[in-house]
């Protein structure tokens, strides 16, 4: 599905001496099956953003059309696009409350008014996307997990609701390496092996310059750049700037730059800078 | 959503009024009270009103978030006044129909009753508008103080309640997250059945029972690393002063009590 923003302005407070504007006049558009990352500081209008997308909170000007259906129309069946697009909360742990693994993950399907077949295949299916094994995880208790476990128990309860867009605001943040390498996996395999549109909120320059197709970086309340990773990153010097970072196989290569060895910029995966050192080493010999 | 409640009901500003020492305010406002109801003439409210009316222009609090805060008594005010108007007889008979009756005194009665709950309420409310929550509890438990000779934990209380105090905001917003978060698995908490509606909170209450009781593990634990032992010599960061500032609102409210006073006893 493919999601067009225009004009989309958001204020909290209105009207009293504390108000804050989240985001300022913030047009973009998001195409089918693509794979987009919103990176940007704290407080720069990225949770915001996402939950408009849903239609948990209400544009105070612009519109969110999501497939050709603006949801801030009356007509819209917003229960039918909460489905439709699928929102992971940072820390989404924290939103986990039944006895079993199974039973939690099946709220979201129980809420559509599936069959307990139905429900129960859902369960199987988010489960085994998010690499929790169905037979040893289904029957235990959510909260004797471990918090990397937990997470993907929460991502797969949102998974159940088969969405066609799904948004994960920071799914890695607090995670130790492991478990952030399996969450990044995860991603990167659902979105190859479906063709859900995927739009992931991190920090984490790295994760964002091997798996987004296109990135957007959000700065007080506005949109700062956009395009794909290797032409964001480019503008390294901007986006240091505004306190956000770039990859460090970027920042190694331009180093090597800087030292008058002379590489290609379009490197932003440790691999490829690996690649490309070796190619110069073997070059000097 | 969730978020547009205001809590505490604080105004930020800084004030004359809000920098004023909370213990002065408090006792303040109990004077004002008493004031109030001491209070049997309508031409007495002249002292109350005109202190209110220079209490709120000086504290500079928009007249709309103090009527904003005003809006859940309105009920109350509305029935304490057709109460009073049927209720209360004498005088001339201005209005009849069938044995209801409202009479002159019961007009009276009426709108002065109206009258001392609505200074009443914006009076009390002047206070937690003009003083930060923590400024608050620190008030109360100095003037609390003496009261430990008779075994009153009142260090112990304020500290409970500055805490409650404090987590109020964060578990707002962690419900309010927590409802976001079950909102986009599908779940419903505006329709159907009262049963029903109160099964659609589950999904919200125990996620918040489990975050309250981690915090309270958090902050006891971050407390008792730091050697917390409770008010045994216990000194403050920010020590409440009285300084100049208070003597003058201080003499400003006595003046208002003595003028009412002082015009009840001529009468």
């Amino acid at each position: 599905m493919s999601i067009n923003i225009e004009n989309l302005t958001h204020v909290y407070n209105r009207g009293l001496s504390y108000e804050t504007v989240a985001l300022n006049n913030v047009s973009f558009t998001i195409n089918d099956g693509e794979f987009v990352g919103i990176i940007g500081h704290t407080g720069s209008g990225k949770s915001t953003l996402i939950q408009h997308l849903n239609g948990i909170l209400k544009p105070d000007s612009g519109r969110v059309v999501i497939n050709g259906i603006d949801l801030g129309s009356k007509e819209t069946n917003m229960a039918e696009m909460r489905r439709k697009v699928g929102l992971v909360f940072q820390y989404p742990e924290y939103q986990l409350f039944e006895d079993t693994v199974a039973g939690d993950i099946a709220f979201g399907p129980g809420n559509l008014g599936l069959s307990p077949e139905e429900t129960e295949e859902r369960v199987r299916n988010a489960m085994r996307l998010v690499s929790l094994p169905y037979e040893s995880y289904a029957e235990r208790s959510p909260f004797d997990l471990s918090g990397g476990q937990k997470r993907r128990v929460a991502i797969a309860g949102v998974i159940a609701m088969n969405p066609e867009i799904l948004i994960l605001d920071e799914p890695t943040a607090g995670l130790d390496p492991r478990a952030h390498r399996e969450i990044v996996n995860m991603l990167t395999n659902l979105h190859k092996n479906s063709n859900i549109t995927i739009i992931l909120v991190s920090h984490n320059m790295e994760d964002m310059a091997e798996i987004a197709d296109r990135l957007i970086v959000m700065h007080k309340g506005e949109i700062f750049a956009q395009g794909a990773p290797e032409e964001v990153y480019y503008e390294r010097n901007r986006l240091l700037e505004i306190g956000l970072d770039v990859p460090q196989p970027m920042m190694f290569m331009s180093m090597l730059e800087k030292r008058g060895i002379d590489s290609h910029r379009s490197i932003l995966t440790i691999d490829e800078a690996a690649d490309e050192a070796e190619r110069i080493l073997r070059g000097k010999i | 959503m969730i978020r547009d409640i205001t809590l505490g009901q604080y105004y930020p500003g800084d004030s004359f009024i809000h920098r004023l020492d909370p213990r002065l305010k408090i006792i303040a406002v109990l004077v004002f009270i008493v004031a109030l109801f001491i209070t049997s003439e309508f031409y007495g409210f002249i002292f109350t009103a005109v202190y209110l009316a220079v209490v709120i222009i000086i504290s500079k609090v928009p007249p709309r978030f103090i009527l904003r805060g005003m809006k859940p008594v309105l009920l109350i005010l509305i029935c304490t006044f057709i109460i009073n108007i049927f209720v209360i007889k004498g005088g001339d008979v201005i209005f009849k129909l069938g044995f209801l009756s409202i009479e002159q005194n019961g007009i009276k009665m009426a709108v002065f009753l109206v009258t001392r709950l609505v200074m009443l309420i914006i009076g009390s409310s002047m206070l937690t508008f003009t003083t930060k929550p923590m400024m608050l509890t620190d008030g109360l438990e100095s003037l609390m103080n003496p009261l430990k000779k008779v075994g009153v934990p009142s260090h112990e209380l304020a500290m409970m309640m500055s805490i409650a105090l404090r987590f109020i905001p964060t578990l707002l917003e962690e419900t309010d997250k927590i409802m976001k978060a079950q909102l986009a698995r599908g779940a419903d908490f505006e329709t159907g059945s009262i049963v029903k509606r109160a099964k659609g909170l589950i999904p919200i209450l125990i996620p918040l029972f489990i975050s309250a009781f981690r915090r309270a593990d958090e902050l006891a634990m971050a407390m008792e690393a730091r050697c917390y032992r409770g008010g045994e010599n216990r000194t403050r960061m920010n020590a409440l002063k009285f300084s100049i500032r208070d003597l003058v609102a201080g003499a400003v409210t006595v003046l208002m009590a003595a003028g009412i006073v002082i015009t009840k006893i001529a009468m």
